[in-house]
This record gives C-alpha cells, structure tokens and sequence, in this order.
C-alpha cells in the first residue's frame, strides 16, 4: 500500500526547505552587508545564482567521482532532512534517531570531499584537509553536547525529544542543557562554515577550498545542497533546544532566530586559523561540555 | 571423523601440504581448499548449533582436550573464517611461497583453536601455535619488528600462563565450566582474596590486550602488521585481533561475578569492567590520532585497526547486555571492512610496489574496481548509513550513553570523528590528484584479489541494509531479546535505526539530485592538470598535489603531546637493558686471567663459607 499522504508531505516539505533554504542564505548575505552598512542583494539573489549556474551551456568534469561528489552531498542533505521531524510534519522521523540524524548530517561533507578531491585542484586540496581537521576538531564538543541532551531527556528518538520539551519545557530553560547549547551554538558557527570557522572556503585565501573547480550545474547542485543542508542543521537546532515547533511559522521563526545568532557572531569574528581553532574547541567548548554530561549524568 | 576435527585442522594441515608441495597452482589450489573447508562446514553445523552446542573431545598423550562449537564460537569462527577464505584469495595473488601458506593457514588453525576451545589447555597452545606462526610471517620481512611482536606477546604469554596456574592452584581445573562454577562458589567461600582476583585480572588483561593492541601494548601492531604479507594482515588484523577480544569475554564469563563481588561498582558501573571500558577509550582517541598522522599508507591502517578494535573494548567495557551486543557486532563489520582495507592495499602495493603516499596519487582510473572496493571499506569504517560499519557503531553509541559513561561515549565522538580524517587521506592520497609519471603504466589488480575483496565487500552491503539479520543472531548468543526489530530495523529500548529506510531515503535524494544533474548541459571531460590557479601558469612538471605532512596543522596542534610516544618508551627501556647488559660483560668478562681467577676464588670462598665444600 502507497502511503500518498506522506509522499506528498515529503515533496512538499522538500520543495519549501529548499526555497527556505535559499532565503535563508539570501538573509545572511543581507544582513551581513547591512551590518557592514552596504545595501547587500536582495534576499532571492541565491535563487537567481542558482538558476543562472543551471542555465549554463557547458560545464567542466574531471570525471565520474567529480560528477558522482555533488550528486551525493544533495542527495544525502535531502536524504538528512527526511529524518528530522519538520514543525507538525512527521516524515520519517519516528524511524531514526538523533545519533543517527547526526550522522546523516555529517555524510554531505564526505560528499563535497570527495569531488573536490578529484579535481586535482591544489586549492581544493587544502579545502578538503582544513574541512576535515575542523571536523576532528568540533567532534568533541559536539559529541558532549549531544549527549547532554541525551542524558537528560532519557531517549534518542527526536520526536519524544520534542513531545518531552513541550510537556516540561524546552531544553534551554534547564540550566545543563542551557550549557550544552552554547556548546552547540558555538559547533554549529563552524557547522554551517561562517566565521570564526570558515576556515574550509576562506574566501580571499584559498578562493573557496573545495568548491574552487565547480562552475555551471556543479555548482548548482552545490549551492541547493546548501540550502537543505542550512534548513536541516536550523532545524535541527530548533528540535534539539528550542522545543520543536509546532507549525512551520513558529519553526522559521526560531530558525531564523538561530540564523541571526550565527550571522552575528560571524560578522564580529575574523577567521581562526585551523590549529587555533582546533585548540579552541578543545578547550572551552569541550570543559563547558564536559560540565554539561556530569551534570547530567 | 568429527567435523569440528575437520573444521580445525583442515587449515593446518592444507598448509603443510602447500608447503610440501611447493609448486605454482597446486599450493593454490590445497590452499584454497583448506582455507574454504572450515566454513563450508560452519554452514553446514549452523542449525545444529542453534539448537544445542556441538562438543568434541580429543585426547592426545594423556591430556584431554575439549572442543565445543556453541553459539559464541560459531559466530567468532564464522567471522574468521570468512575472513580467511578471503585471505587465501588474496595470498594466491601475493604470495609465491610455499612458506607464506605454510604460516598464514597454519594461525588459521590457532585461530579457530582458540575460539573453539573449552579448556585452558588447548587455548594456550592454540594461543601460541596462532602467535608463532603469525611470528613467522613477520619475521620473515622483518626481523626487528618481529622481535618487538615476539617481546610482546611472550609477556603476554607469560601472563596468561601464570593466571592458569593461579586458577589451577586455586580450584584444580582446568576447563572453563569447571573454573567458572568454582568461581562462583569461590564468591561465598573467599578463599581467593581481593588482591589475588585484582592480579588475576590484571594477567588476562594483560594477555589479552597485547593480542588485541590495546593501549599501551599496542606497540607490536603497526610495524607487524605493515611488514608481512597485506593479504595475510586481511587475515592477522581482522581475525587475529579478534582472538584477544574474545579473551576480554572470556574474563567476563569465567570471572564476572567474582570481580563483580571482590571489586564492587564505581558511579553505578562495573569497576572492572568500567576500567575496560576507559583503556578502549584511549586506545581509540591515541590510535586514531596516530592514524590520521601516518605518512605510509600500511601505517595508517594499522593505527586504525588498533583504535577499531579499541571500540570492541570499549563496548564490552559497558558491561549491558546492548553493550556486547554493539561490540560483537563490531567484531563482524571490523573484520570485514578492515580485511577489505588489507586487500585494497595488498592491490596497491603489488601493483604500484609503493607504500608511502607522497610515491602515489591518481590511480582511481587505474584500477577502477579496486578503487569502488577501497570506497565501499572507506563508507563502512566512516560509519556512512546504511554500511555494516554504521550499524554496529550506532549500538556502540547507544549502549554507551545509556549506560550513562558520558565522558566514553565522547571518545567514541571523537574517534569516529579522526576516522573520517585518516580515511579521506587515504582516498586523496592513492586515488586522487595527479598521478606521478612512473605510474602511467599501472593495471587493475589481478582477479584472485578482486575475488578476495568482493567476498568481503558483499557482507559491508547485505550487513549494512539488513542489520537485523546479525543482531537477531547476536541475540541468540545472549539469550535474550537485546536488540529488537526485524531485518531491516534495529529497535533498543530509547532509539531506533530502520536502515532500509536511511537506504530508501538516500536512493530518492540520489535520485533527485541526479535529475538535476542529467537536466543540467552536458559536461566537459578536462584532465586533472587543468585547473584554476589564480593566474599562475602551471606546467606539467609540477606535481601539485599535498603528497607529504596532508594533515600538518593537526600535529602542530597536537606539538606537545606528539612529544610523548610509549614507542619510544618501549625502545629506550630495550636500550637500557641493553647497556646494562653490556657494562655488566665488559665489566666481568674483560678477557684479564687474573680476575677470572680471582672470581674462581670468591666463589669458591662463598661456597666454602655456605657449607657445600
């Protein structure tokens, strides 16, 4: 039996993640020009970029894994968001866990890595070991976040961790938890690879690391991967901390609330260094962690 | 003739045949077929093992040895025999001599021996029959790093011989039901006392860790494995190891109630268990960060084989029952994808004749099929859903922060976070970039070795998309309902994985991005020479690839710590004894007559004094 209902659901929010996604990459350039007082472009500029990539003529290959690289970020993104439970929509998020959401969020990456890899571009090179040490690097903190979260809700499923919020209160208002997500905010500043870690692309540096080689559809690929991707991890945050949502108003709200957080930091920070920002993480981020699954435990 | 017979020493006696018979295509053949028989049997066993175990005793020159094929065993002997077939595969494609068979199936034998055996007798011999004959494999490519193994595992042999003799002297058994019953009664009668279990402990653990490379004994894995055969470290690091976990287990059957009695708990956990627990926990964090740092591509995977093994521990360290399911599993998708790491370098060094990677680079459109197989291994060690190597890494997650141990399931964090670094070196290292000209030349492995990897690669997929097939018979060796779910869906009392589902769910976003990607204009096929370089012109001569130091802001991060190394502990304690040594010769035997004499007399005086004259 084919369950239409959940097919049209899974399209739908597809389709609006993606556009969300856009507009929220969109909110970012905005908001950075205007913070640096320029006019910035307007918030449907990415949606333009996108669709002009895919307009172009030719496109460039160094073979199947340079193909096959964009191809799998997207689809494990799409794949990624699937599994959270989006506002009242419940997708599959009943048949995976949060360990498992963590991992599938992780995967796009390997993903990018593993077509810039095969560019052979030097660049792209740098981009790919930068992008893994950060990995290494925001593991920890992250993990001990995660876990916080875990221990104190008693269950790994995200659609009991969102029923347990709204009957006891958001994971925020619970002072390990409140721990545990800065620990996150900060991880998630580097998850979604904007300043003090946009150490992967550092634009000006090493013309943006993996993604140098990719122009025309390529990059369209990429640039949608990215607008899922962003939509998930907000969301995800949104789950994790802010209690769910129970509509998909009251779930952009608190994803654009996150954003902003994200957008703030990002404009006052200049970048760190990738042994700085190793050393970082494994300082204050992991003691705060660390506190947070004592306190928890 | 008993088939347990048969499944023993087959292996064994394939070998010394292979060796006999020293010629090309017929030590093949006997090898194969030793190496095939052990598991065509296990098969043929499996329904009359999941009824009732098996048992078989053998009585050589008086002492009486006990075999038994129980559910435990057959899925340890299963795995490694898999693992073996897969080895004399690939050894058809590397090896070309009679001695290599010789040795490679005769720790086959000591392997199954092992798992097999029922009493302490036929486990130690078995123990070392399988530590001398992987001995032999090494020393034949490397004396010093065979040696260091050797110094290694004769502690541990001497640990563990010492521990049998306590428990022999303490209840006068032998065999492990008898030991384990004494040991349970032992618990009301305390006739052995906190200090010696505390000793006892300390033995096997000792025994067992260096077979399992446990930090800090660890230090014989990366040179043994790297210098021997690659298709026979498919076999030593996937199956070998594993006999060392299974001693972990062994300590937990044997003498779990007493150590629970004598030690008590710590925080809620089992204090032994919680210490088994934390030496998983940094042999995963030090062997992974070793790992990410190798230059030489058969180093690299050593490490990681270490700190995957590390997660075997660390599971069984947790101490409930999801625990060992998580680690059990463990023991299947290592072995399989860690055996399929193995060969994929066995490929590559016996067709490139290089190990390092700063000599390799671009030889994915070399050997395209090798280099799928090196991808599907690198997805399921990742721990990509849905990959066997996910599957068991998530109840390892599971069981360890329900456990509530935090602090351990944040190594695992890290861990699997070094292990998508070291593994995306590798991809970068070998497959990608421009190739060096000498490599222009380079072919597809041969066919023996593409069997051997596709006999691995299939258990990464089937185990991955349909986990429950091996959980539902992990719970069989429990006895109890661990992990839930039916073949697709793994099911634990706070979470839940459906991998068919993650499949179905990666499918439709491949699909979609695919349409994208076929909408999209046609693509232009450019050589990997050609690429944007800010305006600098760029020759050919330039290999511009990061050959050497990929991962340098790592080590400077980690400047202090690199600083310290048991390694080199180890070595420089070897050098001490050394000197001492010598001064002791020079000192005595310095050639002079006279002092020999004058040592004559003090002797001589001593025994006068002592009364013996």
């Amino acid at each position: 039996m084919i369950d239409w209902k959940l097919i049209l659901e899974v399209i739908g929010i597809l389709l609006y993640a993606t556009f969300m996604g856009f507009i929220f990459m969109g909110i970012e350039r905005k908001a950075m020009a205007r913070i640096q007082r320029r006019v910035g472009p307007p918030l449907y500029q990415p949606i333009i970029d996108t669709l002009k990539l895919l307009g172009k003529k030719e496109s460039i290959s160094h073979g199947f894994i340079y193909d096959f690289g964009p191809v799998f970020a997207l689809g494990a993104s799409i794949a990624a968001l699937l599994f959270i439970p989006i506002a009242n929509f419940q997708l599959f998020s009943s048949n995976a866990d949060l360990i498992v959401v963590a991992y599938l969020l992780e995967v796009p990456m390997l993903g990018i890595m593993l077509g810039a890899m095969s560019s052979g571009n030097p660049f792209s090179a740098v981009g790919v070991q930068r992008g893994l040490l950060t990995m290494v690097a925001m593991q920890l903190p992250y993990g001990l976040a995660l876990i916080a979260l875990i221990q104190h809700w008693g269950t790994f499923k995200l659609s009991e961790i969102v029923a347990l919020q709204g009957a006891q209160g958001w994971s925020v208002t619970v002072p390990a938890l409140l721990i545990a997500m800065i620990v996150f905010d900060i991880v998630f500043q580097a998850m979604l690879g904007l300043e003090p870690f946009d150490i992967i692309t550092a634009p000006a540096e090493i013309s943006m690391g993996p993604m140098v080689e990719y122009g025309g559809k390529h990059a369209a690929i990429l640039f949608t991967q990215h607008a899922v991707q962003i939509f998930a991890e907000t969301a995800f945050f949104a789950v994790l901390f802010l209690g769910g949502a129970s509509n998909l108003l009251e779930l952009l709200i608190k994803q654009i609330a996150v954003l902003f957080i994200a957008i703030f930091v990002a404009s006052i920070y200049p970048r760190f260094t990738i042994d700085q920002a190793a050393k970082f993480f494994w300082k204050w981020p992991t003691i705060l962690g660390i506190i947070a699954v004592l306190l928890t435990v | 003739m008993n088939e347990i017979l048969i499944i023993l020493f087959t292996p064994l006696l394939a070998g010394v045949l292979a060796w006999a018979f020293d010629f090309r295509g017929v030590r093949e053949v006997i090898g194969l077929i030793g190496a095939a028989v052990p598991l065509a049997y296990l098969v043929k066993l499996y329904p009359a093992v999941i009824e009732k175990p098996v048992d078989y005793a053998l009585t050589v020159g008086g002492f009486t040895l006990q075999f038994q094929l129980g559910t435990m065993s057959w899925y340890f002997a299963a795995v490694a025999s898999l693992v073996g077939l897969a080895m004399a595969f690939g050894l058809v494609a590397t090896s070309r001599s009679g001695y290599d068979w010789l040795f490679a199936l005769m720790s086959f034998t000591g392997v199954l021996g092992v798992f097999l055996s029922q009493d302490f007798i036929g486990f130690f011999l078995l123990w070392e029959l399988m530590t001398f004959a992987s001995f032999m494999m090494v020393l034949k490519r490397n004396r010093h790093e065979s040696l260091k193994y050797f110094v290694l595992s004769v502690i541990g042999a001497y640990a563990m011989l010492l521990a049998i003799g306590i428990l022999y002297a303490r209840t006068g058994a032998l065999d492990f039901e008898t030991i384990r019953q004494a040991l349970i009664i032992d618990v009301s009668l305390g006739t052995i006392g906190k200090g010696e279990t505390i000793l006892l402990f300390t033995l096997f653990l000792t025994a067992f860790g260096v077979k399992a490379g446990a930090v800090p004994l660890h230090v014989w894995a990366p040179g043994a494995y790297s210098e021997t055969d690659q298709s026979y470290t498919a076999f030593f690091s996937g199956a070998l190891s594993k006999a060392g976990v299974y001693g972990i287990l062994l300590i937990y059957m044997l003498m779990g109630y007493k150590l629970y009695a004598e030690l008590g708990t710590f925080h809620g956990h089992l204090t032994f268990a919680y210490v088994i627990a934390w030496i998983g926990a940094i042999t995963v964090v030090v062997a992974s960060f070793l790992a990410v740092l190798q230059e030489d591509i058969r180093k690299l995977f050593a490490y990681s084989s270490v700190g995957q093994v590390g997660y075997i521990l660390l599971a069984f360290g947790v101490g409930s029952p999801l625990g060992f399911a998580g680690g059990l599993f463990h023991v299947l998708s290592h072995a399989i994808f860690k055996g399929l790491f193995w060969l994929v370098t066995a490929a590559i060094i016996l067709q490139t004749g290089r190990t390092r990677f700063r000599d390799m680079g671009g030889l994915a459109e070399k050997m395209p099929f090798t280099f799928a197989m090196g991808l599907i291994a690198v997805l399921s060690l990742a721990g990509i859903p849905p990959m066997a190597g996910f599957a068991s890494k998530w109840l390892i997650y599971e069981a360890a922060i329900q456990a509530h141990m935090p602090l351990v399931a944040g190594a695992i964090f890290l861990g699997s976070g070094l292990a998508f670094a070291y593994v995306v070196r590798f991809l970068y290292g070998v497959w990608f970039g421009q190739r060096p000209s000498e490599l222009e030349d380079v072919k597809e492995a041969p066919l023996p070795l593409l069997l051997a990897m596709t006999i691995l690669a299939i258990p990464n997929l089937v185990f991955g998309v349909a986990p429950g097939v091996v959980t539902g018979y992990i719970n069989r060796i429990l006895m109890g309902d661990v992990v839930g779910g039916d073949y697709y869906r793994l099911v634990t009392q706070t979470g839940t994985y459906n991998a068919l589902l993650v499949s179905t769910a990666l499918v439709i976003g491949l699909a979609i991005a695919g349409l994208v990607y076929l909408y999209g204009a046609k693509a232009r096929r450019v050589p990997v020479t050609d690429t944007y370089q800010s305006g600098n012109p760029v020759t050919e001569e330039f290999n511009l690839s990061i050959r050497r130091n990929f991962y340098r802001p790592l080590a400077e991060a980690l400047e202090f710590w690199l600083r310290y190394s048991w390694d080199r502990f180890y070595e420089r304690l070897a050098k001490l004894s050394e000197d001492f040594a010598d001064a002791l010769r020079q000192a005595f035997y310095n050639g002079n007559v006279q002092s020999y004499s004058w040592y004559l007399a003090i002797v001589l005086l001593i025994l006068a004094l002592w009364g013996v004259l």
